[in-house]
């Protein structure tokens, strides 16, 4: 790949990370600071997310099963023993969330298209129902408070960079798949599994690889939130949290690898502004997304590259794709 | 919400402007408010009554020129019963808006998130609704009051009830259903710690537990047919309770058993909901009534909010009204809204005449737990056309002190141990 | 445990059953057969509940005659919503994601729409008279209603499988699944039928609202509470398959009737796990003979 090309793509986003890491210094209001923390946590959740959906074709309306996981496990252990039990407990939750992955990955894999849809939000809420359920074990509807980040990890400032640098880098990491042979491979699996087998390929060995990393990285972001707001409850298991998931990266446009990052910015936003104004909030989002899904279907940033590349007199490619003609317009088969 | 705010201050005026025109609204100095409730679902009903109450208390105050030369300003959030959300719009009220207080909330999840940024920030937390005990035992901090009962205090004031009825009708055994989450199982151990505490018999015949908004009761019901209890006592809460009566009825459950439900089940949109085909016989009790107690106090309140909003209230709404005039009260006993501290203080000490007070008593402030101190009343559904679209409302009233149904000691102390 | 018991367990678990089926007979339809993912359709039995409620219980008109005014009414209202904006994306790539996606965009707004109409309040209608008691079956009681449901349960899926195998709209309505552009190559108008199909589906799902309404509550957010339950009884019952579903939610409701008894706490968990066991070892449905095409 050409470096210079290269350069010039990421510096738009070099510039916008400049931005994330400069808020706390910039403004030092504690809700300001766990809007943009939770910008973070989002934005590397949908990004973990696409990795499924946009770039290998597998919409699973169930990764808030691994959200929760990260999240639960981060708490439970803080909430049970102790402060120093965090960061633990985050790899603790990663690695549980990896082993769920590779348990009930080849399960759901098995099945394609609404099928696995299905099942992957079979498994989600049946988790949740455990969770909500079993309350003496995880604090039921209640959800768990007091889960305080040890040492100078607690003080909010440093515990969002601590997020930022954790976010980065897991998106730094994301990122090289899409751009190496394996995430290229994945793409293929996207446009025609056949194919791909014909061509020598492990189908499913590929799916499940990438499930599983989905799973570790939205297990991550859990274990972060659980930092940032203190407390967790049931509703991270819910289907609502994975459909707010997919809701993000079509905003922000699921052929580009940063676009459900921006699509998570811009829903926290919308939701927090348009909250503060009215309680018909459900509306006016619902609406936005409907606007969003039949006349911009390449989202936010997706319509943005398209025009940037008609202005230079060629069609838009899917970032997520790499060069030229691997892309689609999602408008057409 | 902020476009109602308007409303509020054209008729702030234009009342003030009726009852003194040399009074002059202090529009610089405000008591700003933060309140977060649902607004959509389930639990809509609730906030959006909180919300109406809210609106009448601070009307009135405001029209009477304010508290101490402050007019009281609120804002409103719909949460829609998530805690993290909620987490934010509480951190966005307190550094964006300034409140002086935080105010609300449905869910005791929520309550229990945004109790803990109260803490941490040492904001006043004013709790008007969700049930948990939680608040003022386990998870008690400073800033945190209660103005309206939990449910330890109905399950106390039940248990009373179902003493005194064992001498006229001699009942041996219980059964519950309840919905699963903490809610009802908290409602279900309190009932029996008071039970075993006033030294009331009894034997369980069966206990179920029905997911939360269950549509389908009937595979219960045929159950606890079976079981035949004397007593079914039920913690369902807003639509399930509709429900489960609806599906219950035809089987004869009402006539085969007495259903007891102290905590949520005297709620007025229950009786809106069913109208005439509530039955009759059925023992409720709720932390507000809108035919009880018959003061000038309760009449006016509930007469208001049914011209302002066209339907009588949920007891939700006694909450948010009593919780803006524990606000006036503690500003004007401080003077300012800023003395965090000096306000803690005055609310500890607070004793306020609300509308659910009977005549001869003023509901108080416990300085330990901060929950409020009020009488609880049970009642028995009968034919009553007062409140349309209700057709049969609470009477044959019961009442139990207040004092005697507030946690014990040991109690607290045993809790907040853990 | 006598047997007097067990039936009549046996009779609450139908009861429920049929419900459940009745509820999703819509997406049965409209998913399983025309293979177009509507997660709204509980947004559309919620309305059905509402259009009954205004229909009986403010302008006072007949149950029945409700029923059948809310079930059109639903119906109209769906196909209104399907021509402006499902339409719209039918062949894209990832298209069944994007149908996800839009109809839960259709939950957010008709869910508020509701509020603004209706209200907050919880609504409820009883009985419609004549079905407001019960019988006595021997010794045991059932109400009449309930039978009544039972009744139209059955009603709906005899009907729906003869209409779906032996008319042509039926057939016609099973081939938009299979292929579309054969289809209209063959001079179907393709884009109608599939209108009236969302349309008979979201129809459905009104009815259901309406006949659930007596025995339940009215309440905001109700769509997002039968829609997980209903897509468990589709995928139970095997994609487009109505006895399947049927007998899918007649599993559901007789292990969930029995659950009740043995094990309280756990009892409404088995649904999932069901779902879960079902979609791992016979995806295509308990009662499906069809193979799947697995990647």
């Amino acid at each position: 790949m050409n470096s210079s090309v290269k350069l010039k793509e990421t510096a738009p986003w070099i510039v916008l990370i400049l931005i994330f890491s400069l808020v706390p210094v910039l403004n030092t209001s504690d809700y300001q600071l766990t809007l943009a923390n939770h910008m973070l946590v989002w934005g590397l959740f949908a990004v973990s997310f696409n990795m499924l959906f946009g770039q290998t074709g597998m919409l699973s309306f169930g990764q808030a099963l691994y959200y929760g996981l990260g999240a639960y496990f981060t708490g439970m252990l803080v909430d049970r023993i102790g402060p120093e039990w965090f960061l633990p407990g985050m790899g603790m939750g990663i690695i549980a969330a990896g082993l769920l992955a590779l348990a009930i990955g080849p399960l759901t894999i098995r099945v394609t298209g609404v099928y696995f849809t299905v099942l992957t939000l079979a498994f989600a809420q049946l988790a949740w129902g455990i969770t909500f359920k079993w309350y003496e074990f995880t604090g039921g509807d209640d959800g768990i408070q007091g889960i305080l980040p040890p040492g100078i990890l607690n003080d909010p400032v440093v515990y969002y960079y601590f997020t930022l640098a954790l976010v980065l880098a897991s998106i730094w990491f994301l990122r090289r798949i899409a751009h190496s042979p394996f995430g290229l491979t994945l793409r293929c699996i996207r446009q025609n599994p056949e194919r791909v087998r014909f061509l020598g390929r492990r189908v499913r060995r590929n799916q499940l690889g990438i499930y599983i990393i989905s799973g570790v990285f939205a297990a991550l972001a859990g274990g972060l939130v659980a930092g940032v707001d203190n407390s967790i409850h049931t509703d991270m298991f819910f289907w609502t949290t994975s459909g707010e998931v997919i809701l993000m990266s079509v905003l922000g446009g699921i052929g580009q690898f940063f676009g459900p990052f921006l699509g998570a910015g811009l829903i926290i936003l919308i939701e927090d502004v348009v909250g503060a104004y009215t309680e018909y909030w459900s509306f006016i989002i619902g609406a936005i997304m409907l606007v969003m899904v039949i006349l911009f279907p390449m989202g936010v940033l997706g319509e943005i590259q398209k025009l940037r590349a008609r202005m230079k007199g060629r069609h838009a490619k899917r970032e997520i794709t790499g060069e030229g003609e691997l892309g689609t317009d999602p408008r057409t088969r | 919400m902020r476009r109602n705010k308007g409303i509020i201050m054209v008729l702030a005026a234009l009342l003030a402007l009726m009852v003194a025109p040399g009074l002059v609204a202090a529009e610089d100095k405000t008591i700003d408010i933060g309140a977060m409730y649902p607004m959509t679902g389930r639990a809509g009903l609730y906030g959006k009554d909180s919300v109406a109450a809210m609106e009448i208390a601070v009307d009135e105050i405001n029209s009477k020129g304010g508290v101490a030369g402050y007019t009281l300003n609120v804002y409103f959030t719909d949460t829609k019963v998530k805690p993290a959300y909620a987490v934010r719009v509480a951190k966005r009220y307190i550094e964006e808006d300034n409140v002086h207080f935080l105010f609300g909330v449905v869910s005791s999840g929520v309550g229990l998130a945004v109790t803990e940024i109260s803490k941490q920030y040492k904001k006043i937390f004013i709790g008007t609704d969700h049930a948990s005990t939680r608040l003022t035992v386990d998870n008690f901090q400073p800033y945190y009051f209660r103005v309206a009962n939990n449910t330890f205090q109905s399950m106390a004031a039940g248990a009373l009830y179902l003493k005194e009825l064992k001498a006229e009708k001699s009942w041996n055994k219980i059964a519950f259903i309840g919905p699963d989450y903490a809610y009802g199982h908290s409602q279900w151990d309190e009932l029996k710690y008071n039970l075993e505490r006033f030294g009331v018999a009894y034997e369980v015949v069966g206990e179920y537990w029905p997911k939360i908004y269950t549509p389908d009761y009937t595979s219960y019901i045929t159950s606890i047919m079976r079981d035949n209890p004397d007593i079914l006592v039920a913690g369902f809460w807003g639509g399930d309770t509709v429900a489960f009566i609806k599906q219950a009825k035809p089987y004869g459950l009402f006539q085969k058993m007495t259903y007891f439900h102290p905590d949520a089940g005297g709620n007025y949109e229950l009786m809106s909901a069913m109208g005439a085909e509530l039955p009759d016989g059925l023992i409720l009790s709720a932390r507000h009534h809108n035919n009880w107690p018959e003061t000038e106090l309760n009449k006016t309140f509930v007469e208001k909010f049914h011209n302002i909003t066209g339907r009588y209230p949920s007891y939700a709404a006694e909450g948010a009204y009593a919780g803006i005039y524990a606000i006036a009260y503690a500003v004007e006993q401080v003077g300012n809204p800023d003395d965090t501290e000096a306000l803690v203080k005055a609310l500890e000490g607070m004793k306020m005449r609300l509308p659910e007070d009977p005549d001869g008593f003023t509901s108080y402030m416990n300085p330990e737990t901060h929950q409020i101190v009020q009488v609880q009343a049970v009642g028995v559904t009968m034919p009553n056309e007062d409140f349309p679209p209700a057709k049969k409302m609470l009477g044959n009233w019961k009442i139990y002190d207040a004092e005697k149904i507030i946690p014990p000691a040991e109690y607290i102390k045993e809790k907040r141990a853990q | 445990m006598d047997a007097g018991f067990v039936f009549i367990q046996f009779l609450s678990g139908l009861t429920v059953a049929t419900l459940l089926f009745l509820v999703a007979s819509g997406l049965t339809l409209v998913f399983g057969v025309g293979r177009v993912f509507n997660f709204a359709h509980g947004s559309f039995y919620m309305i059905g509940a509402y259009f009954a409620y205004t229909c009986v219980s403010m302008w006072n008109i007949n149950f029945w005659v409700a029923l059948a005014v809310s079930s059109i009414g639903v119906g109209l209202f769906g196909m209104l919503m399907e021509s402006l904006f499902l339409r719209r994306i039918y062949g894209r790539a990832e298209e069944g994601g994007f149908q996800i996606l839009l109809t839960y965009c259709f939950i957010l707004i008709i869910d508020d729409l509701v509020k603004m109409i209706w209200g907050t309040e919880y609504k409820s209608i009883a009985r419609p008279p004549g079905f407001s008691g019960s019988v006595m079956i021997g010794d045991l009681i059932m109400p009449t209603y309930n039978l009544a449901i039972i009744a139209i349960g059955l009603i709906v899926v005899v009907a729906a499988w003869l209409i779906l195998t032996r008319t042509r709209p039926g057939r016609i309505t099973r081939a938009t699944a299979i292929d579309r552009e054969m289809l209209n190559a063959l001079g179907v108008n393709v884009p109608l039928t599939m209108t009236i199909v969302f349309g008979i589906a979201t129809g459905l799902g009104g009815m259901a609202g309406a006949l659930a309404a007596p025995l339940r509550s009215v309440t905001p957010g109700a769509g997002i509470e039968v829609i997980i339950d209903s897509l468990i009884v589709v995928v139970l019952g095997g994609m487009g398959n109505f006895w399947g579903a049927w007998l899918g939610a007649l599993v559901i409701g007789e292990v969930n009737a029995f659950a009740v008894v043995f094990v309280p706490k756990w009892a409404s968990l088995f649904s999932f796990l069901v779902m879960v066991v079902v979609l791992i070892f016979k995806p295509e449905g308990l009662f499906s003979t069809r193979k799947i095409r697995k990647v």
